[in-house]
């Protein structure tokens, strides 16, 4: 299958990059002990409707996973502003897949490589400080398929993105627009969960909140195991939407499209 | 029916323009990049395209491989419409953009061609055989474990040959196969191209600004200008038609005489000696010889070859384009 070749090519060129995982690690580790230590300041000693050994978990899952959340593949919007993706025009293949695949490969890679090494090194802080272990083993089951559709979501999301910029041509500003989205209302700035009850209602149904604020509540057990059903059915609905508007999105462009010069 | 068939085919762009000042919207133009082209190819020929800049022939080259979709027109390439059945039509044509690269930048170039053989579902053997036999042609052997990004534009190019051939397409597009390249990497990447059609009966057809290329591969050759057809036949009849100055440099072996030239004929002084530029058809050649012989004391003449550039120029003058 030229979808897995292509998802396997792309995780392949990751592994290329690796003095940017390492920087990305340190990075990302720096940020998750800055926000662990703000939230212990502010909580300071006071007790909260959630508890700090969550919040510490919470940014760490966001921080392990922050490659998975924002758009990264520049090479792809840089072939649609070169006009090299004639050639990807010239394949037998569905386009909206093709790119799918590659979006996905290069998250997975991305993020899973950071990952690894990031939450081993969480775990090891002191409790309150790093990770905790889920809440269950049932609430790590049923942690896992919410990872999975929140997965699938944000690549969809990722490609309406790639859509439009064939439309702009210009990835930057819908990549601005969509990650401050992103960095707000997925968690990644503020956990949701310390977010007002009555806003929680809300920002939890959009799709920025199904990609790890979903999964995290169930390890965390915020959300109990009760819940995973209808969570599930949140996000496969967006997964759905979001696939369904990225495909829509590049038939018209197919339509519409030039390619400029020689 | 031949087995590409284009007749009266459009294509129109929208140009928007800086906003004038005082005027509340940008003012936009349309530029009808084709303006009804028709023409047809047989299975097997080697076509050349030429034109210059902002001709259509990239926008052609385009339509025919379903990449754009043309707005007036009727285009059928071994009896598909490009645009309508783009994943079949596709499966048998080969792409070589010039100025653009199909090959994965930063992993090795066999890695990308495993890709394009699950693109384009080759069988494995056929591929082994396939990448063999292109292997060989293209010496690409010494660097399949190379990442493209490694390698020199020639080699790239011949990579970029070899990963459109892969799965043996009945028709190649090329797109200023041969810019930037060097004499040597040209004359073995036209080798190449003459072998792959004659080998394997591929059609061919191929846009250039390089007119030895035409002039190598090509029986067959059409001008478009301002989006329409203007010529469409042998090189050498169209090489005919235009009427092009040509060159001679005489070296004098003692004092510069007085040369009475005819009219028609300019002199100019070259670095030892002056160049003569004439018109063959107003003023024969011989006779042109035989006034410079009058004058004597000539130590050395030399008869610049044709240079198809300058007539293709001068073609393009004529024509208006």
């Amino acid at each position: 299958m030229s979808y897995l070749t292509v998802f396997k090519m792309r995780l392949r060129m990751e592994l290329q990059y690796r003095g940017a995982m390492i920087g990305g690690i340190f990075c990302q580790m720096f940020f998750g002990i800055v926000l662990v230590a703000l939230y212990r300041a502010l909580y300071a000693g006071k007790t909260q409707s959630v508890p700090i050994e969550n919040i510490a978990t919470y940014v760490w899952l966001q921080q392990a996973f922050f490659r998975m959340m924002f758009a990264t593949d520049t090479e792809l919007t840089d072939k649609i502003k070169s006009g090299d993706i004639s050639y990807d025009l010239c394949r037998p293949v569905n386009m909206y897949a093709f790119y799918y695949a590659r979006i996905a490969a290069q998250k997975l890679m991305g993020s899973v490589m950071r990952a690894v090494p990031m939450l081993t090194m969480a775990f090891l802080l002191p409790k309150g400080w790093g990770i905790s272990l889920p809440v269950s083993p049932l609430g790590f089951a049923l942690c896992v398929p919410a990872f999975v559709l929140g997965f699938l979501c944000v690549c969809a999301l990722e490609n309406i993105s790639v859509a439009f910029t064939m439309k702009s041509l210009d990835p930057r500003g819908i990549a601005a627009l969509l990650n401050l989205l992103m960095m707000i209302m997925s968690g990644n700035l503020l956990p949701l969960t310390l977010f007002p009850e009555s806003w929680q209602k809300v920002i939890t149904l959009f799709p920025y909140a199904q990609l790890l604020d979903a999964p995290i509540r169930l390890y965390t057990g915020e959300y109990v195991p009760a819940d995973a059903l209808r969570i599930y059915a949140v996000q496969a609905f967006w997964v759905v939407t979001l696939i369904w508007l990225g495909v829509v999105m590049w038939n018209a462009n197919r339509k519409r499209m030039i390619v400029q010069g020689g | 029916m031949s087995y590409i068939e284009v007749n009266s085919l459009k294509k129109d762009f929208v140009v928007k323009k800086k906003r004038e000042k005082g005027k509340l919207l940008r003012e936009k133009e349309t530029v009808n990049a084709l303006k009804g082209v028709s023409f047809s190819v047989e299975k097997g020929e080697l076509v050349g395209y030429i034109g210059p800049n902002g001709a259509g022939k990239s926008t052609t080259v385009k339509i025919l491989s379903g990449i754009l979709t043309p707005d007036g027109g009727e285009v059928k390439v071994g009896g598909i419409v490009p645009w309508k059945e783009r994943k079949k039509h596709v499966k048998n044509i080969g792409v070589v953009f010039g100025q653009r690269s199909q090959l994965w930048w930063d992993v090795p170039i066999i890695d990308s061609y495993n890709l394009l053989k699950d693109i384009y579902r080759i069988p494995q053997k056929d591929y082994e055989e396939r990448l063999k036999e292109l292997t060989e042609a293209l010496q690409l052997e010494p660097i399949m474990r190379t990442p493209l990004r490694l390698t020199s534009l020639g080699q790239r190019m011949r990579a970029e040959l070899c990963g459109s051939l892969l799965h043996r397409p009945e028709l190649l597009f090329l797109d200023e196969p041969t810019i930037g390249l060097d004499a040597v990497s040209k004359l073995s990447l036209r080798e190449f191209l003459k072998w792959e059609n004659r080998e394997h009966g591929t059609t061919i057809m191929l846009t250039t600004h390089d007119m030895e290329d035409i002039e190598a591969l090509c029986s067959r050759v059409m001008v478009l200008g301002h989006g329409k057809k203007l010529f469409d036949g042998k090189l050498s009849d169209l090489l005919e038609r235009y009427d092009t100055v040509r060159n001679v440099h005489v070296k004098f072996s003692s004092e510069y005489p007085n040369l009475k030239l005819p009219e028609g004929v300019e002199w100019q002084k070259g670095e030892d000696g002056i160049v003569l530029s004439y018109k063959p058809s107003k003023l024969p050649t011989a006779k042109l010889l035989s006034i410079l012989q009058d004058a004597g004391n000539i130590s050395e003449l030399m008869l610049q070859p044709e240079n198809t550039d300058h007539m293709i120029a001068a073609m393009y003058k004529e024509l208006d384009l």
